[in-house]
Parts: structure tokens; C-alpha cells; sequence
């Protein structure tokens, strides 16, 4: 997964060889469909949005400045256009009220297992205000990559990072059973 | 691309100790792999949009005429309009003073309902004209 060898492609594709593309495809499918699936936790809907994030790369190629890094630039594209998805189309989501006290009988006597806790907290960065879920969502997704993060998203690190930390205040105020109780696979 | 403590750990994270548990739950999201068709309908997409013809770029100077004859009569519209507003509560008030010819007032605004039917005609006549303009130019017929 090289940057010469996403060029290359790139440059078969502006000169005509519409084929040199479906490298592109198979190279960036699986990251771009699990982005848009950390935004809508949807299959079918993550892969039509990711379709379409390649349908616009395709068509804007030629704007692709080589200053930076292709995947830099796609990400940012998909980005773009997942949030513009959202935005349109929300994620189904549960209320935070639900998430915060779970009907689980479990969570009285020692807290959830490990999978449902897991889930409860991906189900309430879902429901955050879109900026502080998008920043979380891009935050994780780039293996905590603070500046990839804020290239994907357009925006100042520093203002990324001050939505981090407020996201994860809204979390923590919003899951306060679930993030207090200790993981029991825990040595 | 699986999630991994990366170049930015939780140390160096406003409230690093409290979100390690926020870390740890949010880093261990579930991968999804691509349906097998994926690649394949993207590419179908992707051939579709290459052998589709370019789009038809706006006719812009065929369109431009009519568009400068529509923003005048706006702008003469609007000019009307605020030529109405300022100059019927002085001709109301003050019906003695006789108020100096103006170039608003030798467009015969001082009428009462004589000059709005006037202005109304001559809106809807330079409507009427700019319609049948532009319609010429985009049909290309006189």
C-alpha cells in the first residue's frame, strides 16, 4: 500500500485508463467502508456511502494535489461526504437515556459484559452533537492519529483536540454506570 | 487497518487516566469486510459515469441577455417601489406643499392610482419583453 503506487494508479486513470482505478478500489475499499461504518454502523448503507466517496474521487482526480499523501486526500473526501450523508440521512440511534441505564438485569449485580459495554459506548458517540462525534469517530479511526484526524476533518489539531476531550466529558457524563464499572476480564 | 495505540497514546490526551477506558472500548471497534461485489460495482459505476457524456454546460450567452434585462427591471422594480414608499406619505401629509420636480417625480410617480397602473404596465410590459427574449435566444427563433 504505497503512495508511488497510489500515484501511478492515479496517473493511468487521468490518462485514460479507466482500469488503473480499480486498484485504486481494492487498495482503499475496506478502510473507506469501515469509516462510513464507524459513522452509520449500517453495512449497507456504509458501502453505498463509500461507493460514492469513489465515485467523487474518481471524478475529482485531477484535484488531487500531490503535496499531500493520496489516502490524506481521500479520507478527507469521504470524509467530507459521510458527514454530509449524516447529515441528511441521520444514523438510526438509540436516546442516551436508554444507554445510560440499560434494561440488562447484569447491570446490577457487576456491570455488563465487556461486548455490551463496548456496544453502549459506540451507540453514544453516535448520538453526541456531530462535531464531537465526528471527532471521536476520525480520532479512533486513525489508530488515535491526532494530525490525521484533523486532516480528515479539515480542521486546526487544536481544535480537534479540544473536541476530544469535551466528547469524552459528554461520554462519561452520559455513561456513568458503564464507564465505572470495572471490566471483568481484568486481571 | 486494525486499531492499534498509535503515534498520539492516551498519555498524551487532555484527561489521559480517565479515557483510557474510553480508549480502550473505542479502539476495539469492529472491522467489516467488504461484500465480494463491492469492488465490482464501484468499477460498473465508475464506467457508467466515464461513458456518460459531459454534461451540457449552461448556455450563458444565450442566457445572458435575458439575465441583464431581468436584473434591470428588478433594480427599477425595487427603485419603484422605494420611490412609493418614500414619496406617498409626503404627498399625504403635506398636500399643500408643493414638492420640487424630482427625477422620481418626472417619472410620473405623483399620480395616484393613474401612475400605479402605469408603473404596472410598464413592469409587466418589460416582463413580457425579457420572457419573450430570452425564450428566443435559448430556442434560437426569432
Amino acid at each position: 500500500m504505497s503512495a508511488s503506487e497510489d500515484q501511478s494508479a492515479v496517473e493511468r486513470v487521468l490518462a485514460g485508463d479507466i482500469s488503473a482505478f480499480e486498484e485504486i478500489v481494492q487498495r482503499w475499499q475496506k478502510p473507506l467502508i469501515n469509516l462510513a461504518y464507524r459513522f452509520c454502523h449500517d453495512r449497507g448503507r456504509a458501502e453505498e456511502m463509500a461507493q460514492e466517496a469513489f465515485l467523487r474521487a474518481y471524478r475529482g482526480l485531477n484535484q488531487w494535489r500531490k503535496d499531500a499523501a493520496f489516502s490524506t486526500w481521500l479520507f478527507a473526501l469521504a470524509t467530507n461526504l459521510y458527514r454530509s450523508e449524516l447529515r441528511r440521512i441521520p444514523a438510526r440511534t438509540v436516546s442516551l437515556d436508554e444507554i445510560a441505564e440499560p434494561a440488562d438485569t447484569r447491570a446490577s449485580d457487576g456491570g455488563l459484559e465487556d461486548q455490551d459495554r463496548n456496544s453502549a459506548v459506540r451507540r453514544a458517540v453516535l448520538n453526541l452533537p456531530s462535531k464531537y462525534r465526528e471527532a471521536l469517530i476520525l480520532f479512533y479511526f486513525h489508530d488515535m492519529d491526532l494530525t490525521a484526524a484533523a486532516r480528515s476533518l479539515a480542521l486546526p489539531e487544536g481544535t480537534v483536540k479540544a473536541r476530544l476531550f469535551r466528547g469524552r466529558e459528554l461520554l462519561r457524563s452520559k455513561l456513568p454506570q458503564i464507564l465505572a464499572v470495572p471490566r471483568l476480564k481484568e486481571a | 487497518m486494525k486499531p492499534t495505540i498509535g503515534r498520539y497514546s492516551t498519555g498524551r490526551l487532555p484527561g489521559a487516566a480517565e479515557n483510557e477506558e474510553v480508549n480502550r472500548m473505542l479502539s476495539n471497534e469492529d472491522e467489516i469486510l467488504p461484500s465480494s461485489g463491492f469492488a465490482a460495482a464501484v468499477m460498473d459505476a465508475v464506467r457508467r459515469e466515464a461513458a456518460a457524456p459531459p454534461p451540457i454546460p449552461f448556455p450563458w450567452k444565450r442566457a445572458l441577455p435575458g439575465m441583464i434585462v431581468a436584473g434591470l427591471v428588478f433594480v427599477l422594480a425595487v427603485m419603484a417601489v422605494v420611490a412609493v414608499i418614500v414619496y406617498l406619505p409626503m404627498t399625504s401629509t403635506i398636500p399643500h406643499v408643493s414638492t420640487p420636480p424630482s427625477s422620481l417625480g418626472s417619472l410620473g410617480l405623483h399620480g395616484g392610482i393613474e401612475s400605479a397602473t402605469a408603473w404596472t404596465v410598464l413592469a409587466l410590459l418589460l416582463a413580457f419583453v425579457s420572457v419573450k427574449l430570452s425564450m428566443s435566444l435559448a430556442t434560437g427563433r426569432p
